[in-house]
């Protein structure tokens, strides 16, 4: 089965590789997208009627917010104070926007809703954070100057992984701790259990810019491929990069 | 080694906040004068090291303890980067990361999925994961 829908803004795929998964599984990625869209309907912040935009307005009180809301933005504050407030969803003069942690914990969700199902062998990819089970998955990192390469290749059986840079969006990640754009890093790609972790880390540390390499990398259960502002790489012993069987370009 | 005394500075300013050393104003700039006044030694000096340059840097007293970070080199690359002395403190002991230098390259393969910062359609539609879900 392989599928790909736009939500949250973003292409989401989702290849499901168990044997009957087709006949079976419909009715499981339908709630894996379904998810997805009613997570884009509760906390984008773009979204007026948002549980998040609501909160931020001040119509909603803490204590009447929804367990998931609270979890997030717990996570959130987990990460602004472990990176010194480089990481930081209420920048001043801005809106709540926990994007960055939203997205990640709801991926891993979804995965957590197609292994609930049954499913074993997948890889869910949403806009470049990747989910995989009963691998090995060979999942390539996007190079930071050229779209159409990779920087490495790493081998995934269980786990997840994401990238954060700034060669799309340009400079969206913003430095809570001076108001500035990020600048530090070409791309920050995170290893962990869980995508959960993987994206929150991968984003704040390349918030807090080239110390954020030796942050990232210090996690338990993290294993890091930075890129910093001169291309230079720097990577974690424990990553993992898959064996080459690549033609260099 | 003009080219890598900056990673050096990388490398030290990155471990030294798992220590959470808080630097004052000229927090940053004490870090780089420990980098950038690193006393070499011969390669002999520590372990077995196969081949390369073994460079020491000036021991930075943090509020944990003194940090003492090596970088070997082959050539003006950076291979490796150690830690020679840390704070005795368990949080921060279990937690040393040891970074590995490499070039960045850019290389073909075939793969499963991609991952990277592709957020936006249009960027996806020129994406090799575009390619790879138009195959199937």
């Amino acid at each position: 089965m392989h599928r790909v829908e736009h939500v949250m803004g973003f292409p989401v795929s989702l290849r499901v590789d168990d044997e009957g998964f087709d006949e079976t599984g419909a009715s499981a990625a339908d709630a894996v997208f379904a998810w997805l869209r009613e997570v884009d309907v509760r906390f984008s912040p773009f979204k007026a009627d948002s549980e998040v935009s609501r909160y931020d307005r001040g119509e909603l009180e803490l204590a009447e917010l929804s367990d998931e809301l609270t979890e997030v933005l717990d996570l959130c504050e987990h990460y602004r104070a472990a990176t010194g407030g480089a990481f930081d969803v209420r920048l001043p003069g801005r809106g709540l926007d926990p994007c960055a942690v939203v997205k990640g914990w709801s991926v891993q969700r979804a995965a957590d809703l197609l292994r609930a199902a049954g499913a074993r062998r997948f890889v869910l990819n949403a806009g470049g954070d990747v989910a995989a089970s009963g691998g090995p998955w060979r999942v390539g990192v996007r190079h930071p100057v050229h779209a159409d390469k990779l920087c490495t290749v790493l081998e995934l059986t269980d786990g997840a992984v994401a990238t954060s840079a700034r060669y799309e969006r340009g400079d969206h990640i913003i430095d809570g701790r001076t108001g500035r754009p990020a600048t530090g890093l070409l791309s920050m790609t995170v290893v962990a259990a869980s995508l959960t972790e993987a994206d929150s880390v991968a984003t704040a540390a390349f918030a807090m810019g080239a110390e954020g390499i030796g942050w990232a990398a210090s996690l338990p259960g993290c294993e890091v491929f930075a890129v910093d502002g001169g291309g230079q790489v720097l990577r974690t012993e424990g990553f993992p990069v898959a064996e080459e069987s690549s033609t260099a370009a | 080694m003009k080219r890598a005394i900056p990673v050096v500075v990388l490398s030290i300013a990155g471990l030294v906040p798992v220590w959470r050393y808080e630097p004052s104003a000229g927090g940053t700039t004490s870090t780089t004068e420990s980098a950038s006044t690193p006393s070499a030694s011969a390669s002999s000096g520590s372990s077995g090291t196969t081949s390369g340059t073994v460079v020491k840097g000036t021991t930075i007293t943090t509020d944990k303890g003194p940090v003492q970070v090596q970088v070997i080199f082959s050539g003006d690359k950076i291979t490796a980067v150690k830690m020679l002395q840390q704070p005795n403190h368990p949080q921060t002991t279990a937690a040393v990361p040891k970074l590995i230098a490499e070039t960045l390259k850019a290389q073909s393969a075939d793969i499963d999925t991609v991952s990277g910062a592709t957020i936006t359609s249009d960027a996806y539609k020129e994406s090799l994961q575009a390619a790879i879900d138009a195959k199937g």
